[in-house]
Protein backbone atom coordinates (compact mmCIF):
# COMPACT_ATOMS: atom_id res chain seq x y z
CA UNK A 1 0.00 0.00 0.00
CA UNK A 2 0.90 3.62 -0.85
CA UNK A 3 2.48 5.69 1.93
CA UNK A 4 0.60 8.92 0.15
CA UNK A 5 -2.01 8.61 -2.72
CA UNK A 6 -3.04 11.67 -4.36
CA UNK A 7 -5.93 10.88 -6.95
CA UNK A 8 -7.37 13.45 -9.45
CA UNK A 9 -6.06 16.52 -7.51
CA UNK A 10 -7.61 19.84 -9.26
CA UNK A 11 -6.75 23.09 -7.72
CA UNK A 12 -8.16 26.62 -8.81
CA UNK A 13 -7.50 30.09 -8.12
CA UNK A 14 -9.64 33.22 -9.01
CA UNK A 15 -7.72 36.62 -9.60
CA UNK A 16 -9.17 39.22 -10.97
CA UNK A 17 -12.39 37.64 -11.95
CA UNK A 18 -10.23 35.11 -14.39
CA UNK A 19 -9.75 31.63 -12.95
CA UNK A 20 -6.44 29.89 -13.06
CA UNK A 21 -6.16 26.25 -12.83
CA UNK A 22 -3.12 25.86 -10.74
CA UNK A 23 -3.56 22.12 -10.55
CA UNK A 24 -5.14 19.95 -12.71
CA UNK A 25 -6.33 16.29 -12.48
CA UNK A 26 -3.09 15.27 -10.67
CA UNK A 27 -3.04 12.10 -10.02
CA UNK A 28 0.40 10.33 -7.68
CA UNK A 29 1.71 7.97 -5.13
CA UNK A 30 5.08 8.08 -2.98
CA UNK A 31 5.94 4.61 -1.59
CA UNK A 32 7.67 4.68 2.07
CA UNK A 33 11.16 5.35 1.92
CA UNK A 34 11.35 6.52 -1.58
CA UNK A 35 12.04 9.93 -2.90
CA UNK A 36 9.15 11.39 -5.46
CA UNK A 37 10.43 14.42 -7.48
CA UNK A 38 8.39 17.09 -8.44
CA UNK A 39 10.44 18.98 -11.55
CA UNK A 40 8.89 21.60 -14.14
CA UNK A 41 9.16 25.73 -14.62
CA UNK A 42 7.69 28.08 -12.32
CA UNK A 43 3.72 28.26 -12.27
CA UNK A 44 3.78 24.42 -13.22
CA UNK A 45 2.09 23.72 -10.22
CA UNK A 46 4.47 22.27 -7.97
CA UNK A 47 4.76 23.89 -4.89
CA UNK A 48 0.52 24.03 -4.69
CA UNK A 49 1.14 20.21 -5.02
CA UNK A 50 2.90 20.43 -1.81
CA UNK A 51 0.83 22.75 -0.11
CA UNK A 52 -2.12 20.61 -0.88
CA UNK A 53 -0.49 17.45 0.19
CA UNK A 54 0.55 19.36 3.60
CA UNK A 55 -3.04 20.74 3.66
CA UNK A 56 -2.15 24.11 4.28
CA UNK A 57 -4.68 24.71 1.27
CA UNK A 58 -7.47 22.53 0.70
CA UNK A 59 -7.97 20.89 -3.15
CA UNK A 60 -11.34 21.82 -5.19
CA UNK A 61 -11.47 18.55 -6.35
CA UNK A 62 -9.55 14.98 -5.60
CA UNK A 63 -8.65 12.57 -2.71
CA UNK A 64 -5.51 12.52 -0.78
CA UNK A 65 -4.70 8.93 1.09
CA UNK A 66 -2.43 8.94 3.73
CA UNK A 67 -0.58 6.12 5.68
CA UNK A 68 -4.47 4.30 4.70
CA UNK A 69 -6.44 6.79 5.39
CA UNK A 70 -8.46 9.67 3.90
CA UNK A 71 -6.34 12.58 5.37
CA UNK A 72 -8.74 15.32 3.38
CA UNK A 73 -11.32 13.88 5.73
CA UNK A 74 -9.20 14.93 9.08
CA UNK A 75 -10.30 17.83 10.71
CA UNK A 76 -9.07 19.86 13.98
CA UNK A 77 -7.45 18.02 16.44
CA UNK A 78 -6.77 14.69 14.51
CA UNK A 79 -5.65 16.40 11.51
CA UNK A 80 -2.95 18.84 13.96
CA UNK A 81 -2.23 15.07 15.59
CA UNK A 82 -1.73 13.49 12.02
CA UNK A 83 0.67 16.63 11.03
CA UNK A 84 3.47 15.13 13.02
CA UNK A 85 4.02 12.03 10.38
CA UNK A 86 3.96 14.59 7.34
CA UNK A 87 6.51 17.36 7.12
CA UNK A 88 7.92 19.98 5.44
CA UNK A 89 10.85 22.06 4.68
CA UNK A 90 11.07 25.38 2.61
CA UNK A 91 13.43 26.78 0.52
CA UNK A 92 14.06 30.26 2.05
CA UNK A 93 15.15 28.61 5.46
CA UNK A 94 15.03 32.52 6.74
CA UNK A 95 11.35 33.22 6.29
CA UNK A 96 10.60 29.94 7.39
CA UNK A 97 10.89 30.39 11.38
CA UNK A 98 9.07 33.00 13.20
CA UNK A 99 12.31 36.55 13.25
CA UNK A 100 11.74 35.99 17.23
CA UNK A 101 12.99 32.30 17.23
CA UNK A 102 15.77 31.06 18.96
CA UNK A 103 16.97 27.45 17.77
CA UNK A 104 15.60 25.86 21.25
CA UNK A 105 12.41 27.37 20.42
CA UNK A 106 12.10 26.19 16.75
CA UNK A 107 12.94 22.46 17.83
CA UNK A 108 10.68 22.47 21.00
CA UNK A 109 7.63 23.65 19.26
CA UNK A 110 7.05 20.14 17.72
CA UNK A 111 8.13 18.18 20.71
CA UNK A 112 5.43 20.11 22.93
CA UNK A 113 3.07 20.01 20.77
CA UNK A 114 2.79 16.24 19.57
CA UNK A 115 4.17 15.52 23.43
CA UNK A 116 6.97 13.60 22.29
CA UNK A 117 8.99 14.89 25.36
CA UNK A 118 8.44 16.26 28.50
CA UNK A 119 9.87 19.53 29.98
CA UNK A 120 12.78 18.55 31.19
CA UNK A 121 13.40 16.47 28.71
CA UNK A 122 13.20 18.21 25.75
CA UNK A 123 16.59 20.06 25.94
CA UNK A 124 18.44 16.75 25.59
CA UNK A 125 16.15 15.87 22.89
CA UNK A 126 17.08 19.36 21.17
CA UNK A 127 20.92 18.90 21.67
CA UNK A 128 20.19 15.19 19.77
CA UNK A 129 18.18 16.41 16.92
CA UNK A 130 21.15 19.04 16.67
CA UNK A 131 23.83 16.48 16.50
CA UNK A 132 21.86 14.47 14.25
CA UNK A 133 21.95 16.69 11.55
CA UNK A 134 25.69 17.70 12.23
CA UNK A 135 25.04 21.17 14.22
CA UNK A 136 27.11 22.00 17.47
CA UNK A 137 24.54 21.63 20.72
CA UNK A 138 25.37 25.25 21.64
CA UNK A 139 23.73 26.26 18.49
CA UNK A 140 20.33 26.29 20.54
CA UNK A 141 20.57 29.19 22.16
CA UNK A 142 21.42 31.25 19.37
CA UNK A 143 18.35 33.34 17.25
CA UNK A 144 17.72 31.54 14.47
CA UNK A 145 18.28 34.72 12.35
CA UNK A 146 22.11 34.86 13.44
CA UNK A 147 23.31 31.40 12.08
CA UNK A 148 24.54 30.74 8.24
CA UNK A 149 22.03 29.65 5.61
CA UNK A 150 23.06 26.52 5.52
CA UNK A 151 22.96 26.13 9.28
CA UNK A 152 19.09 26.89 9.16
CA UNK A 153 18.48 24.66 6.81
CA UNK A 154 19.92 21.93 8.81
CA UNK A 155 17.67 23.17 11.68
CA UNK A 156 14.78 22.92 9.79
CA UNK A 157 15.68 19.66 8.84
CA UNK A 158 16.01 18.63 12.58
CA UNK A 159 12.68 20.62 13.16
CA UNK A 160 11.04 18.50 10.39
CA UNK A 161 12.28 14.92 11.83
CA UNK A 162 11.45 15.73 15.81
CA UNK A 163 8.08 14.26 15.17
CA UNK A 164 9.81 10.96 13.41
CA UNK A 165 7.57 11.62 10.09
CA UNK A 166 7.04 9.00 7.36
CA UNK A 167 6.89 11.82 4.70
CA UNK A 168 8.50 15.11 4.15
CA UNK A 169 8.07 17.56 1.46
CA UNK A 170 11.06 19.85 0.62
CA UNK A 171 9.71 22.57 -1.20
CA UNK A 172 12.48 23.78 -3.19
CA UNK A 173 14.47 22.97 -0.27
CA UNK A 174 18.61 23.31 -1.86
CA UNK A 175 17.63 25.63 -4.32
CA UNK A 176 18.48 28.71 -2.39
CA UNK A 177 21.79 27.26 -0.93
CA UNK A 178 25.30 27.42 -2.50
CA UNK A 179 26.85 24.60 -4.08
CA UNK A 180 28.99 23.64 -1.55
CA UNK A 181 26.48 23.60 1.09
CA UNK A 182 23.46 21.78 -1.30
CA UNK A 183 26.28 18.31 -1.24
CA UNK A 184 25.91 18.62 2.28
CA UNK A 185 22.78 18.68 3.12
CA UNK A 186 21.55 16.32 0.06
CA UNK A 187 23.95 13.83 1.40
CA UNK A 188 22.56 14.62 5.04
CA UNK A 189 18.53 13.88 3.26
CA UNK A 190 20.12 10.68 2.08
CA UNK A 191 21.62 9.38 5.10
CA UNK A 192 18.38 10.21 7.11
CA UNK A 193 16.23 8.67 4.69
CA UNK A 194 18.47 5.76 4.93
CA UNK A 195 18.37 5.24 8.79
CA UNK A 196 14.53 5.85 9.22
CA UNK A 197 12.95 5.32 6.04
CA UNK A 198 11.51 8.48 5.86
CA UNK A 199 9.60 9.36 2.09
CA UNK A 200 10.59 12.59 0.19
CA UNK A 201 8.24 14.49 -2.34
CA UNK A 202 11.05 16.25 -3.69
CA UNK A 203 10.34 19.72 -5.31
CA UNK A 204 12.78 21.12 -7.67
CA UNK A 205 13.43 23.51 -10.91
CA UNK A 206 16.97 21.44 -11.13
CA UNK A 207 17.15 18.36 -12.92
CA UNK A 208 20.56 17.16 -11.87
CA UNK A 209 19.73 17.29 -8.15
CA UNK A 210 16.75 15.17 -9.03
CA UNK A 211 18.22 12.97 -11.04
CA UNK A 212 20.99 12.21 -8.03
CA UNK A 213 18.68 12.14 -5.66
CA UNK A 214 15.36 10.90 -6.85
CA UNK A 215 13.63 7.27 -7.44
CA UNK A 216 10.78 7.89 -9.77
CA UNK A 217 10.26 12.19 -11.39
CA UNK A 218 7.21 13.47 -12.58
CA UNK A 219 7.31 16.46 -15.02
CA UNK A 220 4.48 19.05 -14.75
CA UNK A 221 3.53 21.49 -17.16
CA UNK A 222 0.78 24.00 -17.00
CA UNK A 223 -0.78 22.48 -13.69
CA UNK A 224 -0.79 18.93 -15.37
CA UNK A 225 1.61 15.53 -15.40
CA UNK A 226 3.43 15.55 -18.88
CA UNK A 227 5.97 12.80 -18.36
CA UNK A 228 6.69 10.33 -15.26
CA UNK A 229 8.63 7.30 -14.79
CA UNK A 230 11.79 6.36 -13.25
CA UNK A 231 13.98 9.65 -12.38
CA UNK A 232 17.68 8.53 -14.56
CA UNK A 233 15.34 7.50 -17.45
CA UNK A 234 13.54 10.67 -17.67
CA UNK A 235 15.78 13.18 -16.83
CA UNK A 236 18.65 10.79 -19.56
CA UNK A 237 15.47 10.39 -22.02
CA UNK A 238 12.68 12.77 -21.69
CA UNK A 239 10.20 12.36 -24.16
CA UNK A 240 7.82 15.04 -23.49
CA UNK A 241 8.24 18.76 -24.88
CA UNK A 242 8.66 20.32 -21.90
CA UNK A 243 10.80 17.43 -20.06
CA UNK A 244 13.08 17.94 -23.01
CA UNK A 245 12.85 21.64 -22.60
CA UNK A 246 13.89 21.42 -19.19
CA UNK A 247 17.17 19.11 -19.80
CA UNK A 248 18.65 21.61 -22.44
CA UNK A 249 17.73 24.53 -19.99
CA UNK A 250 20.11 22.96 -17.13
CA UNK A 251 23.76 24.01 -17.59
CA UNK A 252 26.63 22.23 -18.20
CA UNK A 253 29.85 22.63 -18.69
CA UNK A 254 31.33 20.82 -21.00
CA UNK A 255 28.77 22.31 -23.61
CA UNK A 256 29.19 25.62 -22.81
CA UNK A 257 32.88 25.22 -22.96
CA UNK A 258 32.54 23.87 -26.51
CA UNK A 259 29.91 26.70 -27.69
CA UNK A 260 32.50 29.24 -26.11
CA UNK A 261 35.50 27.70 -28.04
CA UNK A 262 36.01 29.80 -31.18
CA UNK B 1 25.26 52.47 17.34
CA UNK B 2 22.92 51.10 20.17
CA UNK B 3 19.24 52.36 20.45
CA UNK B 4 19.60 54.20 23.74
CA UNK B 5 22.69 56.53 22.00
CA UNK B 6 20.82 57.47 18.60
CA UNK B 7 17.88 58.08 21.13
CA UNK B 8 19.81 60.29 23.45
CA UNK B 9 21.11 62.84 20.73
CA UNK B 10 17.76 63.36 19.26
CA UNK B 11 17.04 66.51 21.46
CA UNK B 12 13.67 66.55 21.28
CA UNK B 13 13.00 63.08 22.13
CA UNK B 14 15.28 63.68 25.43
CA UNK B 15 13.52 66.60 26.38
CA UNK B 16 10.31 64.62 26.21
CA UNK B 17 12.27 61.74 28.23
CA UNK B 18 12.90 64.54 31.19
CA UNK B 19 9.24 65.99 31.04
CA UNK B 20 8.13 62.59 31.70
CA UNK B 21 10.87 61.29 33.77
CA UNK B 22 9.39 64.52 35.93
CA UNK B 23 6.17 63.42 35.80
CA UNK B 24 7.40 59.66 37.11
CA UNK B 25 9.00 61.20 39.92
CA UNK B 26 5.86 63.80 41.02
CA UNK B 27 3.67 60.72 40.74
CA UNK B 28 5.96 58.53 42.77
CA UNK B 29 6.66 61.00 45.87
CA UNK B 30 3.23 62.58 45.80
CA UNK B 31 2.94 60.69 49.05
CA UNK B 32 6.22 61.20 50.33
CA UNK B 33 6.57 64.77 49.78
CA UNK B 34 2.27 65.48 50.74
CA UNK B 35 1.76 62.46 53.06
CA UNK B 36 -1.25 63.92 53.84
CA UNK B 37 -4.66 64.25 52.40
CA UNK B 38 -4.38 66.89 49.56
CA UNK B 39 -7.67 67.09 49.55
CA UNK B 40 -7.77 69.08 53.23
CA UNK B 41 -7.49 72.57 54.03
CA UNK B 42 -4.25 73.52 54.65
CA UNK B 43 -4.09 77.39 54.86
CA UNK B 44 -6.26 80.41 54.23
CA UNK B 45 -8.67 80.49 50.78
CA UNK B 46 -7.01 81.93 47.59
CA UNK B 47 -3.80 82.57 48.74
CA UNK B 48 -1.78 83.15 46.01
CA UNK B 49 1.30 81.40 44.27
CA UNK B 50 5.14 82.67 45.73
CA UNK B 51 3.67 83.91 48.65
CA UNK B 52 3.90 81.43 51.64
CA UNK B 53 6.88 79.31 50.91
CA UNK B 54 4.72 76.62 53.04
CA UNK B 55 2.75 76.48 50.34
CA UNK B 56 4.76 77.89 47.65
CA UNK B 57 1.75 77.44 44.82
CA UNK B 58 -1.00 78.95 47.40
CA UNK B 59 -3.67 77.70 48.09
CA UNK B 60 -7.49 76.97 45.90
CA UNK B 61 -10.98 77.96 46.99
CA UNK B 62 -11.38 76.08 49.87
CA UNK B 63 -7.69 76.03 51.11
CA UNK B 64 -6.33 73.21 49.66
CA UNK B 65 -2.59 73.36 49.14
CA UNK B 66 -2.14 73.29 45.20
CA UNK B 67 1.25 72.01 44.79
CA UNK B 68 0.21 68.98 46.79
CA UNK B 69 -2.83 68.30 44.74
CA UNK B 70 -0.66 68.82 41.72
CA UNK B 71 1.55 66.13 42.79
CA UNK B 72 -1.33 64.01 42.91
CA UNK B 73 -3.07 64.68 40.39
CA UNK B 74 0.42 63.68 38.40
CA UNK B 75 -0.40 60.20 39.83
CA UNK B 76 -3.97 60.02 38.58
CA UNK B 77 -2.83 61.56 35.07
CA UNK B 78 -0.25 59.05 34.55
CA UNK B 79 -2.23 55.81 36.17
CA UNK B 80 -5.10 56.65 33.65
CA UNK B 81 -3.42 57.53 30.61
CA UNK B 82 -0.89 54.28 30.63
CA UNK B 83 -3.85 52.19 32.31
CA UNK B 84 -6.33 53.53 29.17
CA UNK B 85 -3.59 52.91 26.68
CA UNK B 86 -2.37 49.91 27.63
CA UNK B 87 -6.45 48.55 27.44
CA UNK B 88 -6.67 50.04 24.17
CA UNK B 89 -3.62 48.60 22.50
CA UNK B 90 -4.37 45.06 24.50
CA UNK B 91 -8.23 45.15 22.92
CA UNK B 92 -7.25 46.29 19.68
CA UNK B 93 -4.04 43.56 19.27
CA UNK B 94 -6.46 40.96 20.17
CA UNK B 95 -9.35 42.20 17.85
CA UNK B 96 -6.97 43.01 14.88
CA UNK B 97 -4.93 39.69 15.12
CA UNK B 98 -8.01 37.50 15.57
CA UNK B 99 -9.90 39.60 12.54
CA UNK B 100 -6.95 39.33 10.36
CA UNK B 101 -5.89 35.81 11.17
CA UNK B 102 -9.75 33.92 11.12
CA UNK B 103 -10.62 36.33 7.69
CA UNK B 104 -13.97 35.22 6.56
CA UNK B 105 -17.33 35.90 8.83
CA UNK B 106 -15.36 36.21 12.28
CA UNK B 107 -13.03 38.97 9.87
CA UNK B 108 -16.35 40.61 8.97
CA UNK B 109 -18.13 40.42 12.22
CA UNK B 110 -15.39 42.01 14.04
CA UNK B 111 -14.46 44.56 11.88
CA UNK B 112 -18.12 45.93 11.35
CA UNK B 113 -18.24 46.57 15.11
CA UNK B 114 -15.03 48.28 14.88
CA UNK B 115 -16.87 50.60 12.37
CA UNK B 116 -19.87 51.16 14.84
CA UNK B 117 -16.86 51.96 17.40
CA UNK B 118 -14.91 54.51 14.86
CA UNK B 119 -18.04 56.26 13.98
CA UNK B 120 -18.94 57.05 17.60
CA UNK B 121 -16.81 60.03 18.40
CA UNK B 122 -14.63 58.55 21.56
CA UNK B 123 -14.94 61.31 23.69
CA UNK B 124 -19.07 61.22 23.43
CA UNK B 125 -18.95 57.50 24.19
CA UNK B 126 -16.12 58.10 27.55
CA UNK B 127 -19.18 60.14 28.99
CA UNK B 128 -21.96 58.42 28.09
CA UNK B 129 -19.98 55.23 29.73
CA UNK B 130 -18.94 57.27 32.74
CA UNK B 131 -22.39 58.54 33.23
CA UNK B 132 -24.27 55.58 33.27
CA UNK B 133 -21.60 53.25 34.80
CA UNK B 134 -20.86 56.10 37.52
CA UNK B 135 -17.72 58.16 37.92
CA UNK B 136 -14.44 55.46 39.51
CA UNK B 137 -10.77 55.32 38.10
CA UNK B 138 -11.48 51.93 36.56
CA UNK B 139 -14.63 53.61 34.69
CA UNK B 140 -12.55 56.13 33.50
CA UNK B 141 -10.17 54.02 32.14
CA UNK B 142 -12.38 51.49 30.52
CA UNK B 143 -14.35 54.65 29.18
CA UNK B 144 -10.76 55.96 27.47
CA UNK B 145 -10.10 52.63 25.95
CA UNK B 146 -13.26 51.72 24.29
CA UNK B 147 -12.85 54.90 22.21
CA UNK B 148 -9.44 54.41 21.29
CA UNK B 149 -9.12 50.42 20.24
CA UNK B 150 -10.24 51.00 16.88
CA UNK B 151 -7.03 52.26 15.47
CA UNK B 152 -4.73 49.87 17.37
CA UNK B 153 -7.51 46.90 15.97
CA UNK B 154 -6.89 48.17 12.14
CA UNK B 155 -3.62 48.36 12.24
CA UNK B 156 -3.04 45.36 13.52
CA UNK B 157 -5.29 43.67 11.53
CA UNK B 158 -3.25 44.85 8.37
CA UNK B 159 -0.13 43.97 9.52
CA UNK B 160 -1.56 40.36 10.34
CA UNK B 161 -3.16 40.18 7.16
CA UNK B 162 0.42 40.30 5.48
CA UNK B 163 2.12 37.98 8.46
CA UNK B 164 -0.38 35.05 8.00
CA UNK B 165 0.79 34.26 4.17
CA UNK B 166 4.22 34.27 5.52
CA UNK B 167 6.53 31.03 5.59
CA UNK B 168 6.70 30.49 8.92
CA UNK B 169 3.11 30.78 9.69
CA UNK B 170 2.31 27.84 7.23
CA UNK B 171 5.38 25.77 8.75
CA UNK B 172 3.71 26.54 12.59
CA UNK B 173 0.61 24.65 10.78
CA UNK B 174 2.67 22.08 9.39
CA UNK B 175 4.02 20.98 12.74
CA UNK B 176 0.45 21.23 14.05
CA UNK B 177 0.50 24.22 15.51
CA UNK B 178 -3.24 24.93 17.48
CA UNK B 179 -4.73 28.15 15.47
CA UNK B 180 -5.03 30.69 18.83
CA UNK B 181 -1.15 29.61 19.50
CA UNK B 182 -0.42 30.49 15.77
CA UNK B 183 -2.17 33.91 16.24
CA UNK B 184 -1.25 34.88 19.18
CA UNK B 185 2.54 33.35 19.73
CA UNK B 186 3.72 33.58 15.96
CA UNK B 187 1.39 35.97 14.50
CA UNK B 188 0.51 38.99 16.99
CA UNK B 189 4.10 39.27 18.36
CA UNK B 190 5.44 40.19 15.00
CA UNK B 191 2.50 42.42 14.40
CA UNK B 192 3.11 44.28 17.41
CA UNK B 193 5.49 46.87 16.43
CA UNK B 194 3.35 49.24 14.43
CA UNK B 195 0.49 48.94 16.74
CA UNK B 196 2.93 50.13 19.39
CA UNK B 197 3.81 52.96 17.43
CA UNK B 198 0.69 54.46 18.09
CA UNK B 199 1.09 54.22 22.28
CA UNK B 200 2.29 58.02 22.80
CA UNK B 201 -0.49 59.35 20.74
CA UNK B 202 -2.82 57.05 22.82
CA UNK B 203 -1.49 57.75 26.45
CA UNK B 204 -1.63 61.42 25.30
CA UNK B 205 -5.41 61.40 24.03
CA UNK B 206 -6.05 59.40 26.93
CA UNK B 207 -4.69 62.06 29.46
CA UNK B 208 -6.40 64.70 27.58
CA UNK B 209 -9.60 62.46 27.76
CA UNK B 210 -9.08 62.09 31.82
CA UNK B 211 -8.89 65.75 32.41
CA UNK B 212 -12.36 66.92 30.08
CA UNK B 213 -13.59 64.12 31.95
CA UNK B 214 -13.18 65.75 35.24
CA UNK B 215 -13.33 69.01 33.66
CA UNK B 216 -16.96 68.20 33.59
CA UNK B 217 -17.19 66.33 37.12
CA UNK B 218 -17.20 62.69 35.51
CA UNK B 219 -13.99 61.75 37.18
CA UNK B 220 -13.22 59.70 40.26
CA UNK B 221 -14.62 62.27 43.13
CA UNK B 222 -11.68 60.68 45.57
CA UNK B 223 -9.16 61.75 43.43
CA UNK B 224 -7.42 64.98 42.89
CA UNK B 225 -7.25 65.25 39.07
CA UNK B 226 -5.92 68.13 37.10
CA UNK B 227 -8.97 68.26 34.95
CA UNK B 228 -10.95 68.63 37.85
CA UNK B 229 -8.50 71.41 39.21
CA UNK B 230 -8.96 73.18 36.57
CA UNK B 231 -12.96 73.18 36.46
CA UNK B 232 -12.27 74.01 40.01
CA UNK B 233 -10.71 77.32 39.21
CA UNK B 234 -13.09 78.28 36.59
CA UNK B 235 -15.42 80.07 38.97
CA UNK B 236 -12.46 82.25 39.98
CA UNK B 237 -10.85 82.64 37.08
CA UNK B 238 -10.76 86.47 36.82
CA UNK B 239 -9.42 86.83 40.69
CA UNK B 240 -7.34 83.32 40.75
CA UNK B 241 -6.83 82.90 37.47
CA UNK B 242 -3.19 80.46 38.73
CA UNK B 243 -5.91 78.33 39.77
CA UNK B 244 -6.15 77.34 36.69
CA UNK B 245 -3.20 78.23 34.65
CA UNK B 246 -0.88 76.13 36.76
CA UNK B 247 -2.67 72.45 36.50
CA UNK B 248 -3.39 73.55 32.87
CA UNK B 249 0.32 73.88 32.18
CA UNK B 250 0.74 70.52 34.24
CA UNK B 251 -1.35 69.05 31.34
CA UNK B 252 0.52 70.84 28.60
CA UNK B 253 3.81 69.80 29.51
CA UNK B 254 2.82 66.28 30.65
CA UNK B 255 1.01 65.26 27.00
CA UNK B 256 4.16 67.04 25.61
CA UNK B 257 6.10 65.33 27.38
CA UNK B 258 4.37 61.52 26.32
CA UNK B 259 4.49 63.14 22.63
CA UNK B 260 7.68 63.78 22.05
CA UNK B 261 8.97 60.46 24.00
CA UNK B 262 6.63 58.46 22.28
CA UNK B 263 7.92 59.97 18.95
CA UNK B 264 11.77 59.53 19.82
CA UNK B 265 11.38 55.80 20.86
CA UNK B 266 9.49 55.28 17.32
CA UNK B 267 12.33 57.14 15.23
CA UNK B 268 15.21 55.55 17.09
CA UNK B 269 13.12 51.74 16.76
CA UNK B 270 12.44 53.03 12.79
CA UNK B 271 16.21 53.69 11.62
CA UNK B 272 17.08 49.94 13.43
CA UNK B 273 14.71 48.18 11.69
CA UNK B 274 15.70 49.97 8.09
CA UNK B 275 19.30 49.27 8.99
CA UNK B 276 18.55 45.85 9.47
Amino acid sequence: MSLLAASNLTKRYRRGGKTVIAVDDVSFHIEPGETLALAGPSGSGKSTIARLALRLIEPDAGRIEFEGGDFLALRGATLRARRARLQMVFQDPLAAFNPRATVARALDDPLRIHGIASRGERPRRIAELLERVGLPADLASRAVHEISGGQRQRVAIARAIATKPSLIVLDEAVSALDVSVRGQILELLLDLQREQKIAYLFISHDLGVVRAVAHRIILLDAGRIAESGEARAVVDAPRSAIGKALVAAAPRLDRSIRHNAP
Amino acid sequence: MSPLRRFLRAPEAVAGAILLSALMAMALSASLLFPSDPQAIAGPALLPPFQDWSLPLGTDRLGRDVLAELFHGARTSLAVGLAAAAASLAIGAVVGTLAGFAGGLVDEVLMRITDAFQTVPGFLLALAFVSVVGPSLGAVVIAIALGTWTGPARIARAEVLSIRERDYVASARAIGMHPLEIAFREVLPNALPPVLAMSSVIVAAAILTEAALSFLGLGDPNRVTWGGMIAEGRTVLRTAPFLSIVPGMALVLTVLGVYLAGEGIVETTAVRRGLS
